[in-house]
Parts: structure tokens; sequence; C-alpha cells
């Protein structure tokens, strides 16, 4: 009667004990986390488009372009797509992240907050996916593939846009969802 | 050899350009549609769509008096932040004498602004900003198949997704189905999924299924699709479910068993409700039916009726009444003596006897032929009522009083007696009086000693407390308190046995009624000393 319990004590510490190599992330390959991404971000644009007063942006921003020719799209090998979403990534952070500041609305607030959130995560999302992190360089402007807005509209317009095409299409080619696609 | 490559290459152009053109009679068909749909749903103009990934059409309409060349507009595209190009216009003859002119782009460029604008020379007639994947309007889906499964009032349904790639997942269905002859669609959504299954359809009917489709609205939005092509099928006929046969008949059999032993348990009851026993009076009257053929007189006459009569009394089931002829006296003297048959029908028997009392209910001597009376008679006060109404009746009598005399009288009791024991008793002769009194234990419903009364069965209840405690031997069934009391008006030739109710025409006829207990009112009851009522005795 001892030893059983001793033994299942024994394995419940080692398991806690065991040597901290982080599993790795699944795969995030479900686009339902993605749409409930751009749901949001679609209702902090309509949000902004009926600001009247305080939710202007102090200063333009760089943020990355989203058409897509899917033409064009198609022709780019993976690495290039990933490139070009994680730096819009990037950039579509300091541009939310400088407008929150500006806006002194306290209705916005909230939704820029979860506008910021919601890049953190579809970035680890992308991480699950094994996709290749890009660190920016020091110097935003010049950088190609970008444009320069200086309304809070358009930067959140731009924030949408962005979700919904490239974002979406990269998660959609990611090379770890393909043998789930049937 | 070259006139076979010849042959084949000229049989595959035929192919391929039977099957070009029929694509482009489709498209064409479908754009016709298109057109149609959005001149009628979207009020921007000019109205555009795309249908296939890189495919963006848009259009306006004209009146044909007012519409100028193509010459004459200029349809002007800007992406955002980047600079301006040309559309090519073409124009269509629509329906209604209204002209159509179209700009059909080739490639796109989606999730960024686009802002159209178009002129008609040099001045501005629409302007309008759209993104590109937000207008896609496509064909319906192809190859709508319905199938049976296996199983009733259902229907599985398939389809092609238009082909568009990176979009499948974004797709939204509608199913569309109803049966064959009506025009009530019923509809169903389907998203992300190339199939569905109906369920809840009638089973063995013809149903027809259409389709359409959209993409979804998040990442892509546009316009439902036209209908497919409906596919007509049928559902499987219905077919018994086995299950519920038998359970259906196995709670029949247990019904119908449950009855059976229901109506074997109260056969004997059911059959009394059913086929009643319908009483004839062939047992008691013997030989009066089969011989005599009904005619009592003849059947009286010709057999001991009246000892026949007192046993078919006494042996059935049911009570006789009693009719007591308190006193004959003048009858006896003026009048032949009653037929003794007829005498001793009326002294049928009467338990007066089971505490050993003799006579105090009358009886008759009659075939002693004199006019003592056989008995005395009990005092109730009702009796010596009825002896002076008696005697008020025979007032041509030179008869002593009733009271005085002992007078023979009848009694016939509602009771059920042994032959033998009461036909002894009734023959007897006791003084009244003494035997009266004394006794008083015999009281029972039937009034012994009352001038002419006659048990009858009637309502009051209170005989069968009393007739359980008098007849310990539970012979004699009561069948009610109530007497009617006639008196027996003989003349020597019939006897009049009109019975009726109690206390109707006292001293209209000579019948009387009586109580149980005997109790008659006061201001009847003629004055004797000695008498004492019954029931007070009994109390």
């Amino acid at each position: 009667m001892e030893f059983p319990r001793l033994l299942t004590l024994l394995l419940i510490v080692l398991e806690w004990t065991r040597p901290g190599l982080l599993s790795p992330l699944r795969p995030i390959c479900d686009l339902r986390v993605l749409d409930h991404f751009i749901k949001e971000a679609r209702d902090a644009e309509v949000a902004m488009k009926s600001c009247r007063e305080g939710c202007s942006l102090s200063e333009s921003v760089t943020v990355p372009q989203t058409r897509v020719d899917f033409d064009v799209w198609e022709k780019k090998i993976a690495l290039e797509k990933a490139q070009e979403v994680q730096i819009g990534l990037w950039l579509l952070k300091q541009a939310l992240s400088l407008l929150r500041t500006s806006v002194t609305n306290t209705a916005l607030h909230g939704h820029i907050d979860s506008s910021i959130r919601n890049l953190l995560s579809i970035s680890a999302v992308l991480r699950s996916l094994n996709i290749q992190e890009f660190t920016p360089p020091d110097s935003a402007t010049g950088l190609e593939g970008t444009w320069t807005v200086s309304s809070s509209t358009d930067l959140l317009q731009v924030h949408v846009n962005f979700l919904r095409g490239k974002v979406r299409l990269l998660l959609l080619d990611a090379q770890a969802c393909q043998q789930d696609v049937s | 050899m070259i006139y076979s490559h010849l042959s084949r290459y000229w049989r595959f152009n035929v192919i391929v350009c039977a099957m070009l053109s029929a694509s482009i009679v489709q498209s064409a068909q479908y754009f016709e549609k298109k057109v149609s749909m959005l001149l009628k749903d979207v009020p921007e103009n000019p109205k555009c769509f795309a249908e296939e990934r890189k495919d963006f059409t848009c259009f306006w309409e004209e009146d044909e008096e007012r519409a100028g060349s193509v010459d004459q507009y200029s349809f002007t595209y800007t992406y955002q932040n980047e600079k301006s190009n040309r559309c090519p216009l073409r124009t269509l003859r629509a329906v209604g004498g209204k002209r159509l002119f179209v700009c059909h782009l080739n490639r796109t460029q989606m999730f960024v602004q686009m802002d159209i604008q178009v002129h008609r020379e040099e001045m501005l007639i629409f302007n309008r900003s759209l993104l590109v994947e937000l207008v896609f309007l496509l064909d319906p889906p192809a190859n709508v198949t319905v199938s049976r499964p296996g199983q009733q009032g259902q229907l599985n349904v398939s389809w092609v997704p238009p082909p568009l790639k990176y979009m499948d997942d974004s797709m939204m269905y509608e199913v569309s189905y109803a049966t064959a002859d009506s025009h009530m669609w019923q509809v169903e959504v389907a998203k992300a999924s190339s199939k569905m299954i109906l369920r809840g359809l009638q089973s063995g009917t013809n149903y027809k299924v259409r389709v359409r489709v959209k993409l979804d609205g998040i990442s892509y939005n546009g316009y439902w699709s036209a209908w497919s092509d409906p596919v007509y099928m049928e559902t499987l006929p219905e077919e018994l479910d086995l299950l519920i046969v038998s359970l259906t008949i196995i709670i029949s059999l247990i019904l119908v068993v449950l009855s059976l032993t229901l109506l074997l348990y109260h056969r004997r009851f059911l059959v009394k409700k059913i086929w009643p026993n319908i009483p004839t009076p062939d047992g008691k009257f013997q030989g009066l039916f089969s011989v005599y053929g009904g005619d009592f007189e003849e059947w009286l006459g010709q057999s001991n009726g009246g000892l026949r009569l007192i046993t078919a009394v006494l042996s059935s089931e049911e009570s006789p009444s009693s009719l007591e002829v308190l006193s004959e006296f003048s009858l006896l003297l003026s009048s032949p003596p009653l037929p003794p048959k007829a005498s001793r029908a009326l002294i049928s028997g009467r338990e007066n006897d089971r505490n050993g009392k003799k006579g105090m209910n009358g009886r008759q001597q009659l075939e002693k032929g004199d006019s003592a009376p056989t008995e005395g008679w009990r005092a109730p006060q009702h009796d010596q009522w009825l002896m002076g109404c008696l005697r008020a009746l025979h007032q041509d009598s030179s008869q002593s009083s009733l009271l005085e005399s002992q007078d023979a009288y009848v009694t016939l009791n509602a009771n059920n007696y042994s032959n033998d024991d009461h036909l002894n008793d009734i023959l007897e002769e006791t003084s009244p009086l003494g035997v009266l009194f004394a006794s008083r234990k015999t009281v029972s419903c039937e009034s012994h000693s009352d001038l002419g009364s006659v048990q009858q069965s009637s309502g009051s209840g209170r005989l069968s407390s009393q007739s359980s405690f008098e007849y310990p031997n539970h012979a004699w069934v009561p069948k009610g308190p109530g007497y009617t009391y006639m008196a027996v008006a003989d003349s020597g030739v019939s006897m009049d046995y009109s019975p009726m109710s109690r206390a109707d025409d006292i001293g209209k006829m000579v019948i009387y009624a009586n109580d149980y207990k005997n109790e008659i009112p006061a201001h009847r009851r003629p004055f004797l000393p000695r008498q004492r009522p019954v029931h007070e005795d009994d109390s």
C-alpha cells in the first residue's frame, strides 16, 4: 500500500521539476482566431469614424502597404511573404501605440488597446507556425512597401486591411497547417 | 497519316470551340443575370462587382435617348497612394430601351481602397470608393447533386464551390428546398463546406433543391449569387418501423387480455345487466300457464289453489304482502263463508311465533264457521281505529262492537314462513288481547292485528334493524314497514285486494296505511283501555 503512493508522489514531483524545455507551440491553424481579430479591428475603425474630437494623430506614421495582387503574391516566396507580414505588424504596433497616446477620447482607448493586444497575439500565432521573425531596421522611414498616413481613420483602415489581406493569406499558406488542410 | 492527324486536330478544335462557346454563352447568361440583379439591388453608380480572383467589372445604365457615345465617357480608377488609371468602356444594349456602359478589368488589387470616377465630357457624373474584395458576386455553385442516404426523410446535397483560391473557407452557402409542386422554400445555411444533409423531410415525396453562395463578410464580402438550377429527387418511401409495430401489437394484446379478464370476472354482473332475468309468474303458479293458459280462476278452482298459493308465496324470494282482515264477523253471519281457498290464502304465513307467541295476528277460523274470532290482536292504536272504521262500515251489522268481539281476521304478512308451523299457528284460536300484549317482541313490520292491513313493501327502512333482531334466523326479508290496509269486503264472490298507497285515502275506502311501528294519528285512535301501543313497549 505504501509503495504505490510513494511512487505516485515521486512521479508527480519529477514532472514538476522536469528540465524546463518549453514544448513547441502547437500550430494555430484555425483562422477563426484571426477572424475574431479582424472583427475587433473593424469595430475600432467604425468607432473612430464616428469620433468627432480628441481622436486625431499627433504625427504621421509609417504603415505597411496593404494591397495584394494575387498574381504578384503567388509568385513571392514564403520568406518574402513572412518578411512583409512581420515588418508590417511591427509598424502597426508602433503606429497604434502612438495613436493610443495621441487620442484623448477615452471611448476609443479600449478599442486601441484591444487592437494592440491582438497584434501581439497574431505575432504569437505566427511564432507557433514557425514563421520567421524579422527585426526591422532602426529607421522605419524609407522602407519598401510602406505608406505614410496622417489621420487616425486611415491608420485604422490600414490596420484592418492588413489583417484581412496579407496576414490572412500568409496564415492560409503556412506550411505548418498544410497537412491539416483536406 | 497526315490526314489522320489533321482530322484529329480538327475534331479537337471543334470540341474546344464548342466548349468555349458553351461557357461563353453560359457566362453571358450569368452576366446578364448579375447585371439585372445589381441593377435592382445596388443603388450606387457605377455598379461594380468582382467575379473571379482578378476580374472586376463595373457598369452603369442610361436611357437610350440621353446616352452619348462611348467616347464621351471616361472611367478612371485610382488605388490608394497610387496614380490613376483609365478603363476602356464598351456599350451594350439592354432591355427596356436602355444602354449599358461596362468597364472590365483583368487585374485588380485587393485590400486597398479604389476610387472610381466617371466623367462625361469632362463632367464628373459618378464618384465611388470601394474595396474590390468586398464586392464579390460569384457564379452559383456548380454540379449540385442530391442523393438519398439510407434513412427516412433525409437527402444528401453536395456541390462544387466556386473555384476561388484562398477563399474557400470564407464562403457561405444557402441550400433551399421545397416539395416539387409548392413554392414554399425552406432555407438552410452552410458555412465553408460543400455538402449538407437535409433532415425532417416527408417520406416518398419529390423535392427540389437549389444552392447559392456568398462570401462570409469577414475578410471578403459580396452579394448573394443567383440560385443554381433546381435538382429534383424523391425521398425514400415510408416504411413501418419495426419497433413501433411490435410495441403496438404487444400493447394491444395486453389490453385484450385485461379486458377479457375483466369481463370474465364480472360475467354474472354483465349478464344480468345485458340480459336481465325477467321474472315470470310461472314458478309461483304451477300449471297456471302451462295447463290452464293463464286462466286464473280455473286454475284456482281446479287445484288446491289456496294451499298452493300459500306454498308459492311462502317459498318465493320476495316477501308476500300480508293482508289482515280484522273482522269478518259480519261476513260470517250474513254471507256464506269465504271460500276456503281464499281464506287460506289470506292467512299466509306470518312470522309471529319466533318467540313462541301465538296468534297475535289475525287468524281466521273460517272452517269452523263460527264467528269466534281466532285470536286476539295486538293493540296498536291504529288497530282500534281500524276496527272502529270497520264498525262504521258495517253499521247495519247487528254485531256487537268489534272491539269486544273476538273477531276473526286474516292477515297476510310479508314474511317468509315455514309452512307447517305457521299454518298451525294460524288456525289456532287465542284470546286476542292477551296475546297481543304478550307478544310484543314479535312486532315486526307487519301489523298483525291490524284491521285489514295489507303489508306491502314501501319505502321506509326502519324495518331492517328490527327485523334482524326479531328474526335471528334471517328467514324473513322485510320489504318495508309501510302497510297498506284494506278492508276485505267480501261479497262471497271475490275479495278486493286492491292495494293503495299509504295514508292516501283514509276513510274513503277501506284503505289504511300504517308505519312499521304501527303509529297512527292520535285522533284516529279509538280509546281502548287495555291497549298499549306495541311500539312503546318495544322501545
